[in-house]
């Protein structure tokens, strides 16, 4: 991919001086500290060439290459789809050490837990002060020094999804400016990482970090405009069916962000409501907030063994009365609808594949895509009608989680037991998913119904991403109920307040 | 130190495809090297812009029209839960798209809490008051306290909305106090109508060339995508 990518960017670039730019590309990593260009580039950049930026170079931008060439080698050959969920899980790193952005000691602390490494107390002494530092250079700064540093810093993030980029994000987001504080914590980052996660294996791990789903959407999305971008230049009729830009298009990634700033709020205000406490009281509260937490380990759902497809009316109904329990004034109106015009999607290409047979009867079809080729579907279409579909219905659903959040945190009091929220919600969860899961069989089916000519090195990946995707989304909105845990215990602290003068 | 510092949403440059600035002098415009094709990037940065006002005073509706092109009519009055998403690019200059954000907020008293918690996400805002209702007008006052401080320690560009302006035979405030207030309060003013389609697009415009100006001399910092 970043050879292709590579290539296309360098016939597509509108200056025509191209060869000025390669030089400057060349030079342009020399004089300052903060140049971001060798990170944006990555995937561009051949090996060799960084290997010798890092030997002549002594800064930042350097010091981070080394971090990266150092750990590029899985990372960037096995996750260049964004579709995998490996890669995803990487991004969480990066993205969980970057979260924060206010200061160091959080980042390292966060990097810290998130790799399980012990020894926190010195590193995170000396990581104030860094961030000390930084900040004097900061101030000294701010003015013109901000837009300068920081515009070019922001063109080299997002596209960064290893780990290595994490030591990179953090340093580069946290303290713009301060080289030596940025190279120390990088080094240092770096070694953790490397002692720590030698193998990376215990990423995984960090996807419970769910507090930055949103951003490895937002990741996600921007590198799929860009390949986007890049195809596009040529190709307008090129039409995305890219999961993450769908996700946003229906505001899912807004839903997302919004979600996760009330349950960060929550989080802290129940921290700090308990080391309010102490004795009896405390002890109490731990009791009842453990409980909210065991209503939200989700029962392993299992992948329902071809229960017999449930039809419209089931998912509607059921969906509003687990809703109905929550107790609060909104409707899932929105989710239910489209997916029953999901269903009614699925139908319709249905039928255009018994159709198939005889070409000349091609009506009947739903005409919200943009086929461009009469009424029939390719399998391209299709695939992009599921994955838009997918995408959809998560966007809808987060929603739905981000307005219940929002309602129990202010809306009406009700007579309702935060449990039992919880309970609820829970089903929900289990309900979407298993719609998701029983929608990309759907979908699966139809691709595979329609796609009888094509080659099966066309088909596969077509019918793999859909399930990708369908897997993915599950796991968003899984991310997305696990978001709600803190929301819902403060509500319930909240109520116990009310009711008791606690 | 007001209006600076990194937020994570704020304010969004778009990154891998910087588009080459002039105003990023010096090494900037030099790197974007092989990028330079990406200058036709969707958009280059994204703004988050906060609506706020009492509620019925039309917030929902002036995004609808601005982001679908319609007037969603009075039978679609739901009132907003919480925040509502809406989103759009916006072409400030030739070639220079911005992608808007719009968190649409509550108006009701009852969502005002939840509110709060979004300022500090914003970059801008727009202050909407009904022209025909006097205390939505008298509440702008507030609502920019509100803002101002919960959006602490970042400052947020406002620009004040009389919106309804179609309605001119039922008007409780005039445009030069409107006017006035805005001024003293260094906002701009503009009159609209979601209805009419007035003025819509050009509020936006207004406030995003506003922001865009700021950032162009860094007094306020962008943060890129990768971070929120």
């Amino acid at each position: 991919m970043s050879q292709k990518d590579n290539e296309s960017l360098k016939e597509d670039a509108c200056e025509p001086d191209e060869n000025d730019q390669k030089t400057e590309e060349t030079e342009a990593s020399e004089p300052d500290g903060v140049e971001p260009e060798p990170v944006a580039m990555t995937r561009k950049r051949p090996e060799a060439k960084t290997s010798e930026h890092v030997a002549s170079q002594e800064s930042l931008g350097h010091k981070e290459k080394i971090l990266e060439s150092s750990l590029s080698d899985g990372s960037q050959t096995g996750w260049n789809y964004w579709g995998s969920w490996g890669k995803s899980l990487l991004s969480t790193a990066s993205v969980t050490v970057a979260t924060v952005g206010y200061g160091i000691s959080n980042v390292i602390e966060k990097a810290e837990t998130s790799l399980g490494i012990p020894n926190s107390t010195e590193l995170h002494s000396e990581a104030k002060d860094a961030t000390e530092e930084s900040q004097h250079f900061e101030e000294g700064n701010t003015h013109k020094g901000e837009a300068e540093s920081l515009l070019p810093i922001s063109g080299a993030l997002g596209m960064l999804s290893t780990l290595s980029a994490a030591v990179q994000n953090t340093g580069k987001t946290v303290i713009s400016g301060s080289l030596d504080a940025l190279e120390f914590i990088g080094k240092k980052t770096m070694d953790v990482i490397a002692e720590g996660d030698p193998g990376f294996k215990k990423t995984k791990g960090l996807m419970n970090r769910n507090s930055t789903l949103s951003q490895i959407l937002r990741e996600a999305k921007q590198r799929e405009e860009q390949q986007q971008i890049s195809t596009d230049v040529s190709m307008a009729t090129e039409k995305k069916s890219h999961y993450g830009l769908f996700f946003d298009e229906f505001q899912g990634l807004s839903h997302l962000e919004a979600l996760e700033m009330l349950s960060r709020e929550s989080e802290s205000k129940v921290k700090s409501v308990m080391s309010s406490l102490s004795g009896e009281k405390l002890n109490i509260l731990k009791v009842e907030v453990e409980q909210l937490k065991e209503a939200f380990s989700l029962a392993e759902f299992c992948d329902d063994e071809e229960e017999e497809k449930r039809d419209e009316e089931d998912f509607t109904k059921e969906i509003t009365d687990l809703f109905f329990e929550l107790h609060i004034s909104t409707k899932p109106t929105k989710l239910t609808q489209a997916r029953n015009s999901t269903c009614e999607l699925v139908k319709s290409l249905r039928v255009q594949t018994v159709k198939a047979d005889k070409p000349d009867e091609g009506d009947g079809q739903v005409d919200s895509g943009d086929a461009g080729q009469g009424d029939e579907k390719s399998v391209e279409d299709i695939h992009t009608l599921a994955i838009r579909s997918l995408a959809e219905l998560t966007a809808y659903s987060i929603e739905v989680f981000h307005k219940a959040a929002e309602l129990f945190l202010h809306g009406q009091k009700e007579e309702v037991l935060a449990v039992d929220r919880a309970k609820a919600l829970s089903q929900m969860t289990i309900v979407l998913c298993k719609e998701l899961s029983s929608l990309s069989k759907d979908f699966a089916t139809c691709l595979t119904a329609a796609g009888m000519e094509e080659k099966a090195d066309v088909l596969n990946p077509l019918i793999t991403g859909v399930f990708l995707e369908a897997s993915n989304s599950a796991s968003y909105i899984q991310d997305a109920f696990q978001l709600l845990l803190p929301v819902l215990q403060i509500s319930h602290i909240q109520s116990r307040t009310e009711l008791t003068q606690f | 130190m007001p209006g600076i510092g990194a937020i994570g949403a704020r304010c969004r440059h778009r990154p891998r495809r910087r588009p080459v600035h002039e105003w990023e002098s010096g090494g900037e415009a030099s790197r974007a090297s092989g990028e330079g094709a990406l200058e036709t990037a969707i958009w280059s940065f994204q703004f988050r812009l906060i609506v706020l006002g009492d509620s019925t005073v039309g917030k929902s509706c002036l995004l609808h029209r601005f982001t679908e092109g319609r007037f969603p009519g009075p039978r679609h009055a739901e009132p907003t839960v919480g925040v509502d998403f809406f989103s759009r690019l916006l072409e400030i200059e030739p070639g220079k798209r911005i992608k808007l954000q719009l968190w649409d907020t509550a108006g009701q008293e009852r969502f005002r809490s939840i509110t709060r918690s979004y300022y500090r996400n914003s970059v801008g805002g727009l202050l909407v008051f009904d022209i025909t209702n006097r205390s939505s007008f008298e509440h702008v006052y507030d609502w920019l306290d509100e803002g101002k401080m919960h959006a602490e320690p970042f400052q947020i560009v406002f620009i004040l909305v009389g919106h309804k302006c179609d309605l001119e035979t039922e008007r409780q405030v005039s445009r030069e106090e409107a006017e006035e207030l805005a001024s003293n309060c260094g906002m701009r003013y503009i009159e609209t109508s979601a209805k009419d389609a007035i003025n819509v697009e050009e509020s936006f415009m207004i406030l995003t060339r506003d922001i865009y100006e700021l950032v162009k001399k860094g007094e306020i910092s962008v943060r890129d995508g990768g971070k929120g």
